[in-house]
């Protein structure tokens, strides 16, 4: 069976400037994926891409089978979309607009009531049903953009942040309704908030400058950065000696001292560890037997430094090519 | 089809909840009244023949503010990403579009129908040329009308839209007074075919000739088609 989005070795150019570089990767259904990358990596492009909004200048965009090059008419009907910007018409009310979006997914008279009705209870929309657009407010606005991209029951949902301009009630209720969409569908959903993706995501995509850098599932990415993982201590020893000793401890790769305030002696250490075995006990040891050691903390890596990483090799590798 | 209604029925609420519409409606009304008045009560001339012809101008004027924003607005508040990206094909959203248009200016032909009861009360004018000037007049704003809805898809600012509609417009108004500037009996034709006041001319004395009732309906068809291909090609 293929996947309900898959995309090979897309790129996407303006002249001779490449936004998207030789891009592959598949959602399945019932899966949802967070797409992360900074301002400016491609998100969005390649979200337009997979939505039939604009075209991959080579390579393959294939949504629930189709080839978005050639069938995007029939990819359309299986697609929920919610652009970065709500795409809402100010002028209507809110049932007339999403009536509007309805009748041209085809959703049957016999079946719009019932699917408006979906929509904006899960959405939370019953106090604005008659409101005019313009008279909404901004996370009513992004709530009424995903009622239409929810419209039509679309196997694919494609999400450009979602969750913008919500407060915290209505964040948790927008990732409730993701949730339970991604059950049965295939959603890809792009986001500057990590934690909504190790909250909500069955897989991460990160992007940068046009590169996607690493696709695998949260836990995974932090795992496979465990290579990086740092401890911390702090300790009352002079800055050279304690420097030559931790450089000595077997798996330290990297110490950086700085001074604590107050103390002369005190010093706060970050030191970067190989993955695996018991280095903070090997500190410790080494620390605690010759001066006083204060605290000790090995960092596990969250998905922000996983993110950062990621995104820093990447613009690493941008620079050299 | 039903992709290419909904595109028309989401028009005709947009029109009718944005106070352009009525403005529009208005100013052409009055524009119109105050011809009719001055060609009929003034000169005594109890025809509408200068009256249609004043209308033509004025129609050249007043199409481009009806449609500036058919294109132009949609990618300004960026709903051309939801259009472009629902299941509808780039004719259905251009037929759609240009039957909203085509509705709006149908009020303002039917607006105009009162300038006829003085007509009929004192004087005795031709039906059949008064209908022939009214087939004139709605093939010009259809040609008018897919003219402007395909300079609005090229600009998402609606003024730069109307700006270029305008001097289009007005330029196929009066490109037939170019024949007397020719000697060149090819130019002079072209000139003369491509002339939207002298087409509208035949219908104002009363001839439905099918030469320029295929003319204006080419027009339209062109304008009609680049307007799809454009939205094609803007994928």
């Amino acid at each position: 069976m293929s996947a309900a989005i898959s995309l090979s070795h897309v790129s996407k150019r303006y002249g001779s400037r490449y936004i998207i570089h030789d891009v592959s990767f598949s959602v399945e259904k019932g899966e949802i994926v967070g797409f992360l990358g900074p301002n400016g990596a491609g998100k969005t492009t390649t979200m337009r891409m997979i939505a039939g909004y604009t075209t991959a200048t080579s390579g393959t965009v294939k949504v629930a089978g189709f080839d978005m090059a050639t069938e995007n008419e029939k990819a359309a009907q299986r697609i929920g979309y919610l652009p970065e910007h709500p795409p809402l018409y100010d002028v209507l009310d809110v049932t007339s607009y999403l009536r509007f979006v309805a009748k041209v997914k085809g959703v049957t008279p016999a079946r719009q009531n019932s699917d408006l009705e979906r929509v904006i209870s899960a959405c939370h929309l019953e106090a604005v049903t008659s409101r005019e657009i313009y008279k909404l407010s901004k996370g009513y606005r992004q709530r009424l953009g995903l009622a239409q991209a929810l419209l039509g029951e679309p196997d694919v949902l494609l999400l450009d942040e979602p969750t913008a301009g919500l407060d915290p009630g209505q964040i948790h209720e927008t990732r409730e309704v993701i949730r339970s969409f991604g059950n049965s569908h295939a959603v890809l959903l792009s986001t500057h908030i990590l934690h909504e993706v190790t909250l909500i995501c069955d897989k991460v995509a990160i992007i940068s400058q046009g590169r996607l850098l690493a696709v695998d599932s949260p836990s995974k990415l932090q795992q496979a950065s465990q290579e990086t993982n740092r401890v911390s201590i702090e300790a009352t020893a002079p800055k050279e000696a304690l420097e030559q000793t931790l450089r000595g401890v077997d798996g330290v790769q990297e110490v950086h001292v700085t001074r604590a305030p107050g103390a002369d002696l005190r010093h706060r250490v970050e030191c970067l560890v190989e993955v695996g075995g018991d280095v903070e006990s090997r500190i410790a040891r080494a620390v605690a037997g010759r001066w006083e050691l204060h605290y000790l903390e090995r960092q596990q890596p969250t998905l922000e430094n996983v993110f950062l990483r990621y995104v820093s090799q990447g613009q690493q590798r941008g620079e050299t090519q | 089809m039903n992709g290419a209604l909904a595109v028309f029925q989401k028009e005709l609420i947009t029109y009718f909840r944005s106070p352009i519409a009525y403005f529009v409606v208005a100013v052409f009304l009055l524009g119109t009244g105050y011809f009719f008045t001055y060609n009929v009560f003034l000169t005594g001339d109890a025809t509408m023949d200068e009256t249609f012809r004043n209308m033509g101008v004025l129609l050249t004027l007043v199409i481009p503010v009806i449609t500036m924003r058919l294109f132009a607005a949609e990618y300004s508040a960026k709903t051309m990403e939801l259009l472009a990206t629902l299941p509808l094909r780039p004719w259905q959203i251009v037929a759609g579009k240009f039957m909203g248009a085509m509705t709006m200016f149908g009020l303002i032909i039917v607006g105009t129908l009162v300038n006829l009861v003085p007509l009929y009360l004192y004087g005795n004018p031709e039906t059949t040329t008064i209908l022939s000037g009214y087939i004139g007049f709605a093939l010009l704003g259809m040609a008018c009308l897919a003219i402007g809805q395909f300079f609005s898809a090229l600009t998402q600012n609606q003024i730069i839209a109307a700006l270029i509609t305008v001097p289009v417009l007005l330029g196929f108004w009066f490109i037939g007074n170019l024949q007397n500037f020719q000697t060149s009996a090819v130019l002079q034709e072209l000139f003369a075919y491509l002339s939207f006041s002298l087409h509208f001319g035949d219908f104002i004395r009363g001839l439905v000739r099918s030469e320029a009732v295929v003319f204006y309906l080419v027009v339209s068809a062109i304008a009609l088609s680049l307007n799809a291909a454009y939205l094609q090609w803007r994928r």
